[in-house]
């Protein structure tokens, strides 16, 4: 009788223990929940930027060849307001574009730009930089630069052109990609002189 | 004398002994399955739309900031972080690459307050070497905005400079005398405000030696 009735506060105290730990196991649940929300969001969240680049559709890549022919000089319609040819070109100057894809063969760039500054750029289908000059680092007043790969820079050498050594020889791995030429117009009158100078400029086979 | 036994037996499985982990429960399918979808929903709701976040904020990572311009050394080039890597692509952007000449942004004033188009600006000092310079001013996703005159930019040839070679440019949506540079002809259904300094052939152009130069600074006059 004695140990029956001393029993009895024993168990009250074990069911509050148990309300104590079924109320710590659902806090626990919650932690659980969360932890698996923010570990997939985090999952979702690398995946997504990690893939954008393979899905974008409009890479600078793409968009350009709506400008013209590949492996040729497009020159880019003026940079103004609601019509940007793409997005992020300066409006004090003027561009041209050349998509080219090496498995065609080596290409020749040649230009000659009477400007007092102009660049070029050299871009893979991603949109990294593969090779950048400006007027100044070109050594000449006349851009010749050749750009090919491993494979082809090796068969050329067997049989090089005569100009070789004046041509800045670019061997790249990304078989495609653009150059973009740029060209600053000291004074809108000189604008058609120099959209003329950028049409000439020439993108193609070697010799 | 069994204590073990009574503990852990088939027989008292209901009793509260057991850790709770351990202890049977009635299967709740729908409570489950509501859970889990809860889960698997809020998950990639976070994890996408933070990524779009990031994205469409146009800002990459790994940014050198001088004063109120930020400029990305890395962007378009292999060392790029993924999330430059995606918003220029997914812009279809043709960064100015290092050998061209580097292009610094600014989306606040000098004193850290954002770039507002209906307010004038004093864009005032010098900026490092570079044989050509232009300064262009866009709304805050970096497009061209029409202006009064029909243009939006100056250039470092067509300056009134200081006998000490320093300059100061209003940039203003009204004519200013002097260096005045156009903001949009209509400031209040324009979206922000962005300057864009472009240093064509610039010894700065690599990342490391940006630091310590010294870019103009810019102060807010007055707003409409």
């Amino acid at each position: 009788m004695i140990l029956s009735r001393m029993s009895k506060p024993k168990s009250a105290l074990s069911r509050f223990a148990d309300l104590r730990r079924s109320r710590r196991s659902g806090s626990g649940n919650l932690i659980a929940g969360l932890l698996a929300v923010v570990s997939l969001a985090a999952i979702v969240h690398i995946l997504v930027v990690l893939t954008i680049p393979q899905n974008a559709t409009h890479s600078a890549y793409s968009n350009a060849a709506r400008f013209g022919p590949d492996r040729a000089f497009n020159l880019l319609p003026d940079v103004v307001p609601g019509a940007e040819p793409l997005p992020g070109l300066d409006p004090a100057m003027k561009h041209a574009l050349c998509r080219y894809q090496l498995d065609d063969g080596p290409v020749l760039f040649t230009a000659s730009i009477p400007v007092p500054f102009w660049s070029m750029g050299l871009f893979n289908t991603r949109g990294d930089t593969i090779y950048s000059l400006n007027n100044r680092t070109a050594g000449s007043e006349t851009l010749s630069m050749l750009v090919l790969t491993t494979e082809q820079l090796s068969i050329l050498r067997e049989n090089p052109p005569e100009n070789l050594d004046e041509l800045i020889v670019i061997e790249t791995e990304d078989t495609e990609g653009f150059a973009l030429l740029r060209a600053y117009v000291p004074h809108p009158s000189e604008a058609k002189l120099v959209g003329k100078a950028l049409q000439a400029a020439s993108c193609g086979a070697l010799g | 004398m069994t204590a073990p036994l009574k503990q852990f037996g088939e027989a008292d499985w209901y009793e509260t002994d057991l850790p709770p982990i351990l202890r049977p429960q009635r299967p709740r399918p729908l409570r489950a399955l509501a859970i889990l979808a809860l889960v698997l929903f809020s998950g990639s709701l976070i994890g996408i739309s933070s990524a779009y976040f990031i994205i469409e904020r146009e800002r990459p990572l790994m940014a050198v900031r001088i004063g109120p311009w930020e400029t990305y050394p890395y962007a378009g080039t292999a060392e790029a972080d993924p999330y430059s890597v995606a918003i220029y692509t997914r812009g279809a952007k043709i960064p100015l690459a290092s050998g061209e000449g580097v292009e610094l942004i600014a989306r606040t004033d000098s004193g850290g307050d954002t770039l507002q188009p209906m307010c004038r600006y004093r864009i005032h000092g010098q900026t490092p070497t570079a044989r050509l310079w232009t300064l262009t001013a866009t709304n805050g996703s970096g497009r061209l905005v029409e202006t009064l005159p029909g243009r939006s930019n100056l250039t470092s040839r067509q300056l009134l400079r200081n006998p000490d070679g320093s300059f100061e440019i209003v940039a203003s949506t009204t004519p200013q005398p002097g260096n005045w540079l156009p903001l949009a002809e209509d400031p209040f259904t324009t979206h922000g405000l962005r300057f864009n300094l472009r240093l064509y052939d610039a010894p700065v152009s690599t990342g490391s030696a940006m630091k310590g130069v010294t870019m103009p600074a810019i102060d807010r006059i007055d707003c409409l």
